[in-house]
C-alpha cells in the first residue's frame, strides 16, 4: 500500500481534473452550466443535459408563444430586445427546435411556412442530372436529392461562365445574434449593427454561370466587408467561415452562417449553387443550427 | 597579478553568479519567467521577455551566442509571420487579398510576429535554463519526489547540448582517420557524415541505457537513499527566492486581473493605460532581470573588493 501511495495520489488528481474538464466543458457560457448574469448561484452545479422534466417545461413555456414568421426581417416594431429578453437555456432550445421540425414533418401543408419545404425527390434530381449511389443514396458529394422544382448541384469546375451580366439580390444579416447576444463572444460585441444588417439587400451584377459563392466573395471584397472561407473537398464547396470578422462558433457552439436563395435553404455548398437572374440571396447567421433562421431541414441534408 | 589578471578576462565573458544559488532560487525563477513566456501574449511582455532572455544568453554564453541567437532568430520570425496570416484571416483591418480570395489582415501578420518572438524568447530562456539548471541541481530537487520522472527529464534537457559536445568529439576523430566531411568528392563526404550519424545514433542510445543502469546500481530511487549534495540554502538565496516569488505573484494576479490585457482578434485592444497596469508590468521587467542584476551586483563588488587590495 505504503509502495504505491504515489501512484494513487496521481491517479486520483487525474481523476479530479479530468471530471472539471467534463463539467467546464462547452462553447457558450451560456452552456457551461451557468448563465454569464446569474454569476450569484454558480456553486449550484448544473448539468448540461437538460433532464426529460425540464425539457417538457420547456416545451410547455414554448407552446405558449406563436411560432413567429421566422424569415421576416426585423422591421422596427419587431426588431429583437436584448435588454428583457433573456437568452434561451439549452433545454428551451431543443425543445424549439424539436417543435418546429414536428411542426413541418407531421402536417406539411398546415401552416404556409412550412409549405415551402418539401421532401427531397430521387427522380426529379436524377433527371435533372444529379448522380446518386443506389447504396448511400447521395451523390459523390455526400449531398442528399433536392425536392421536387429546386436546382440540382452544379459542380464549379463543371460551370460554364459567360460574359452575359445578369442580376440578383444578395443581403447579408445576423438579427439572430442580437437576440442570443449572451451567448455571444465578448470580443465581438462591437461588430454585430445595432439593426443586425451587415449588407442590406442590393440587387448585384452577376455572370451567368456563376454560383452563390462568386458573387458573395465579389461583393464583400467590392463593400470592404471582410469574409473568410475554406475550400471543403469532400463537399466540392468553399464553406463561410466568417463575415465581417463573425465566425462560427461565435455565438454558441451550434452558431454558423448560411444562405438561402429564394428563401430556400438548399442542402448543398453555396460554390454548388449555380444562380439563375433575379434570385434572392440571402446570408443569414444561425445560433442554433439553422432552427432559429428557418433552415432545420438544411442541417439535416435535407430530410 | 598574473591570476587575478585571468580571472578578470573570463568573467568579463562568462557570469555565473546565479548559478551558485540554491537550486530552488534558480528552478522557481525558470518556471516563472518560462511560463509567463509561454503564455503572455501582450507586446509588451513579449519584448521583455525577449530583451532579458537575449541579454541573459549573451552573459551566461559569451559573445558568439550573440551570433548563434540571431542564426535561429531571424528565419523563424519571418517564417512564422509569413504562415500565419496564410491560415489566419480574421481581423479588422484588410491590408489586400490573398490569391485564394481569402484576405489578408494586419492583426494575423501581427500575431504571426507575437507568436515567433514568443517561441524566440522561450527558446532564449530555455538556453539559460541548461546552463544554469544542471542535471544535479534538477535531480536534487525531484529525485526523491519523483525519481523516475526527474532522471527521464534531466537526461532529455541534457541530451541536446551532450549530443552536440559528443559530435565534435566523433568529428575530430574521424577527421584523424581522414574520413572528414569537409573533404572529398560529394559521395565520399555524405559517406563520412553518414558514418558519423551512426556512430553518434549508437553512442546516444548505448549511453541512455548506461545511465539509467548507473544510476539502479548506485540504488537511485530506493527508499532511505541519501544522496550527497553540496547546496546550501544560506540568507542570500532566502532574500532572492522572497523577491523571486513576490515578483511572480504579483505579476500573475495582475495578469489574471487584466493588468495585461491584449486582443488581437477581431480588432487589437489594449488595457487602459493606468498605474495598476504599469506596475504588473514593472514587476514582470524586475522578474525577468533578477538574474541580470545578481550578475552585475556581483561584478561590482568584484571590482570594489579588488580595488581595496
Amino acid at each position: 500500500m505504503k509502495k504505491h501511495k504515489n501512484k494513487i495520489i496521481a491517479g486520483v488528481i487525474i481523476a479530479i481534473v479530468f471530471a472539471f474538464i467534463f463539467w467546464y466543458g462547452g462553447d457558450a457560457p451560456g452552456l457551461r452550466g451557468w448563465t454569464p448574469e446569474s454569476k450569484d448561484d454558480v456553486t449550484v452545479v448544473q448539468n448540461d443535459e437538460p433532464t426529460k422534466e425540464e425539457i417538457k417545461e420547456a416545451e410547455k413555456a414554448i407552446s405558449d408563444i406563436p411560432v413567429k414568421e421566422e424569415n421576416a426581417p426585423a422591421t422596427e416594431e419587431n426588431k429583437p430586445q436584448k435588454q428583457d429578453k433573456a437568452p434561451m437555456t439549452s433545454a428551451e432550445k431543443i425543445a424549439m427546435a424539436k417543435k418546429i421540425a414536428e411542426s413541418t414533418q407531421g402536417s406539411a401543408e398546415e401552416t404556409t411556412f412550412s409549405a415551402e419545404i418539401k421532401q427531397s425527390n430521387d427522380e426529379y434530381s436524377k433527371e435533372q442530372g444529379m448522380v446518386i449511389n443506389e447504396v448511400t443514396g447521395k451523390d459523390p458529394y455526400k449531398t442528399n436529392p433536392v425536392p421536387e422544382g429546386k436546382p440540382v448541384p452544379i459542380e464549379p469546375e463543371n460551370a460554364v461562365i459567360t460574359d452575359k451580366a445578369l442580376t440578383c439580390t444578395l443581403s447579408v444579416r445576423c438579427d439572430t445574434i442580437l437576440q442570443n447576444l449572451g451567448w455571444l463572444d465578448g470580443e465581438k460585441v462591437d461588430l454585430v449593427p445595432k439593426d443586425g444588417v451587415i449588407f442590406a439587400t442590393k440587387t448585384v451584377t452577376f455572370y451567368e454561370g456563376e454560383s452563390v459563392f462568386n458573387v458573395l466573395v465579389r461583393e464583400m471584397k467590392r463593400n470592404k466587408i471582410h469574409m473568410e472561407f475554406e475550400n471543403i473537398p469532400i463537399y466540392n464547396s468553399a464553406y463561410i467561415e466568417g463575415i465581417a470578422n463573425l465566425y462560427e462558433f461565435d455565438c454558441g457552439e451550434l452558431s454558423g452562417w448560411m444562405y438561402k436563395v429564394n428563401d430556400w435553404f438548399p442542402n448543398y455548398g453555396s460554390s454548388r449553387y449555380q444562380l439563375k437572374a433575379g434570385d434572392k440571396v440571402e446570408w443569414v447567421y444561425s445560433c442554433d443550427l439553422g432552427n432559429d433562421v428557418g433552415g432545420h431541414y438544411a442541417a439535416r441534408n435535407g430530410r | 597579478m598574473q591570476k587575478v589578471f585571468h580571472h578578470e578576462k573570463e568573467l568579463n565573458f562568462k557570469m555565473s553568479e546565479f548559478k551558485t544559488y540554491h537550486p530552488i532560487v534558480n528552478f522557481t525563477y525558470f518556471v516563472f519567467v518560462i511560463g509567463f513566456s509561454c503564455f503572455f501574449m501582450h507586446p509588451a511582455c513579449l519584448g521583455i521577455s525577449l530583451a532579458c532572455g537575449f541579454t541573459y544568453s549573451v552573459m551566461l554564453k559569451g559573445k558568439k551566442q550573440v551570433k548563434t541567437n540571431l542564426i535561429y532568430m531571424f528565419p523563424m520570425l519571418l517564417m512564422m509571420a509569413l504562415i500565419n496570416p496564410a491560415f489566419n484571416h480574421e481581423g479588422v483591418t484588410i491590408v489586400t487579398y490573398l490569391p485564394s480570395g481569402n484576405p489578408l489582415t494586419l492583426e494575423s501578420i501581427i500575431y504571426g510576429l507575437c507568436a515567433a518572438v514568443m517561441i524566440v524568447s522561450v527558446i532564449c530562456h530555455f538556453s539559460c535554463y541548461n546552463e544554469i539548471m544542471t542535471s544535479d541541481k534538477f535531480i536534487y530537487l525531484f529525485g526523491k519526489i519523483i525519481p523516475a520522472m526527474s532522471l527521464i527529464i534531466s537526461m532529455t534537457l541534457r541530451f541536446v547540448p551532450k549530443f552536440a559536445a559528443q559530435l565534435k568529439v566523433v568529428a575530430n576523430a574521424q577527421r584523424c582517420m581522414g574520413r572528414d566531411v569537409s573533404n572529398g568528392s560529394l559521395i565520399k563526404r555524405a559517406k563520412s557524415g553518414l558514418n558519423i550519424l551512426s556512430v553518434m545514433t549508437t553512442w546516444s542510445l548505448e549511453n541512455a541505457i548506461e545511465t539509467a543502469d548507473s544510476m539502479k546500481a548506485r540504488g537511485y530511487g530506493n527508499p532511505g537513499r541519501t544522496a550527497f549534495s553540496i547546496f546550501t540554502f544560506d540568507k542570500r538565496d532566502k532574500k532572492a527566492l522572497i523577491c523571486i516569488l513576490l515578483l511572480g505573484i504579483y505579476t500573475l494576479l495582475g495578469n489574471i486581473m487584466g493588468g495585461m490585457y491584449f486582443r488581437f482578434f477581431p480588432s487589437m485592444k489594449i488595457a487602459k493605460v493606468s498605474v495598476f497596469g504599469i506596475s504588473v508590468f514593472f514587476a514582470y521587467l524586475l522578474l525577468c532581470v533578477c538574474p541580470i542584476i545578481i550578475e552585475l551586483w556581483e561584478v561590482r563588488k568584484w571590482k570594489a573588493l579588488r580595488s581595496k587590495i
